[in-house]
């Protein structure tokens, strides 16, 4: 049927209307001779309209002669009809041609430049290299070689090790992969200070001044290796030293960037309480979800039912609003809602188990704030009693671990 | 007519023994209607009358009344027709 109409659209079809004594032998008599009509309605007055295709128009009008009826043709559509219509609408069809032939000038060229791939090289750097190699917002794209700016990039850039450019449609994208350099070393007169306390275990200098030794007790911001040489001195050779005599300096004092390795050993405390009968309400991982609109204060519910089987339940409610322009809302929300579905519990322990899980809690608590590449050496819990007896057991875990603690800090000499 | 009744008795008992499908045995117009809405009919011999509230169609033998309301035709090729709008009842004569 879509097929039967397509063709009639490409061939041209009109709606003409019959008049006379017996339209219906007209219709007949066409229906017999293989001339398809359709859409045949009567009309107030005894007439019948009905579409035709074009080239039966003329067959139709002897056999309307021989039945005796008359016919009108009302109008004229399909694509026969367009065509001539446009053909007397000079200007339409220009504008069209013009449209389209601005919309093809428009798409040839470079309206959008994205640059990919680069993280220490700005985006306006590479972009301003693209430009002296003839690429840039709004020059056409026939004139833009992607060959040679990919090669001013590489030349240019010596951050860049290799770049691709690309044209799709109307935007152009340079990619880019970056070398990675070797990171510069920092040559400031730098301290080592403890970031956090704890006992000295190994001091292991490699430029710098050490000031703290093995067994020491720091406090975090305490300066472990000084960026301060002092300078060295030394009374002359085969004279007693004399007082109010000043030694003879040898070298003198100096600033560096304090390098080395301080390990100490660290204390972490963790601290987990479990209570022997637990009650409580939790999610049992039920969940109901409602989708409705709003409009105007008035909620319409497109999904999900309209009562919440739950007794208990928490509530999640995503609302989705349609962007605003300038001072115009739309008042129209959709609006998504969860209800998860809560239930009491009660868990009694046995005060050994209780202990067991609040040691775990605290456990994990504690390595939770251990920094990392840190070695464990010892861990040890111990029960907080507080004196009366309650529902809880308290643990606190302590965990002893050898690391690093020294962070570099600038100085002014 | 005897000799007609006797032709078409012999020529239904063959269609059925051999399962031939009545409108090309038979020479039986295919009606396929679309709740109330559609009237589709194969093998007609013509339209006999329309208006907005009757459509008479001539078939091999007699004719398909289609009574209704808003009828239009929407089809009509050399044995194809389609009737569209509130269809009331169908009827043979």
């Amino acid at each position: 049927m879509f097929l039967f109409k397509l063709i009639s659209f490409l061939l041209g079809y009109v709606t003409i209307l019959v008049t006379g004594d017996a339209p219906e032998k007209l219709i007949n008599m066409a229906a017999s001779r293989g001339i398809s009509l359709w859409d045949v309605t009567r009309t107030g007055d005894g007439g019948i309209r009905l579409k035709v295709r074009v080239n039966a128009v003329k067959p139709l009008r002897h056999m309307a002669r021989r039945t005796r009826c008359r016919f009108r043709i009302c109008s004229r559509e399909g694509l026969p009809f367009y065509f001539a219509r446009l053909r007397r609408r000079k200007a339409l069809a220009l504008g069209a041609v013009f449209c389209v032939g601005v919309l093809y000038l428009l798409t040839s060229f470079v309206w959008f430049i994205e640059v990919r791939g680069n993280e220490q090289l700005s985006s306006a750097e590479l972009l301003e290299v693209a430009a002296e190699a003839g690429l840039a917002r709004g020059v056409p794209k026939w004139r833009v070689e992607t060959g040679v700016v990919e090669a001013k990039i590489i030349e240019r850039l010596p951050l860049v090790a290799w770049t691709g450019v690309y044209i799709k449609g109307t935007k152009v994208i340079i990619e880019v992969a970056e070398r990675t350099l070797p990171v510069e070393e920092d040559q400031q007169p730098a301290h080592i200070v403890a970031g956090k306390a704890g006992l000295i275990k190994e001091v292991l200098v490699v430029s710098g001044h050490p000031v703290v030794k093995e067994g020491d007790t720091v406090v975090p911001g305490q300066v472990l290796i000084s960026g301060v040489i002092p300078a060295v001195e030394e009374t002359a050779p085969g004279t007693e030293p004399e007082s109010g005599q000043k030694p003879r300096e040898i070298k003198p004092a100096a600033y560096v960037h304090a390098r080395g390795i301080v390990r100490a050993r660290v204390w972490y405390e963790g601290y987990g309480e479990v209570p022997i009968i637990e009650e409580g309400r939790r999610l049992t991982g039920n969940t109901e979800t409602r989708t409705s609109i709003k409009f105007e204060g008035k909620e319409i519910i497109l999904s999900g039912s309209k009562n919440i089987p739950f007794e208990y339940y928490e509530v999640d409610t995503l609302v989705k609003s349609l962007p605003s322009w300038r001072n115009l809302t739309i008042p129209v929300e959709l609006i998504t809602t969860k209800y998860h579905e809560l239930a009491d519990y009660r868990i009694e322990r046995s005060p050994e188990e209780a202990r067991r899980l609040a040691e775990e809690r605290a456990l994990q608590k504690a390595l939770a704030s251990l920094s990392p590449n840190t070695r464990v050496e010892k861990q040890w819990v111990e029960e907080v009693q507080t004196g009366n007896v309650e529902n809880l057991v308290r643990v606190k875990a302590i965990i002893e671990a050898v690391e690093d603690i020294g962070t570099d800090k600038h100085f002014k000499p | 007519m005897a000799w007609q009744d006797v032709k078409k008795k012999v020529k239904r008992q063959i269609s059925e023994i051999l399962e031939i499908p009545g409108d090309v045995a038979l020479d039986l117009p295919k009606i396929i209607l679309f709740g109330n809405i559609q009237f589709y009919i194969e093998n007609h011999r013509g339209i006999l009358e329309y208006s907005p509230e009757r459509v008479r169609v001539s078939v091999g033998e007699g004719e398909v009344l289609v009574e209704g309301e808003n009828l239009i035709l929407r089809n009509i090729l050399p044995d194809e027709l389609c009737v569209e709008g509130r269809i009331f009842s169908l009827r043979f004569d």
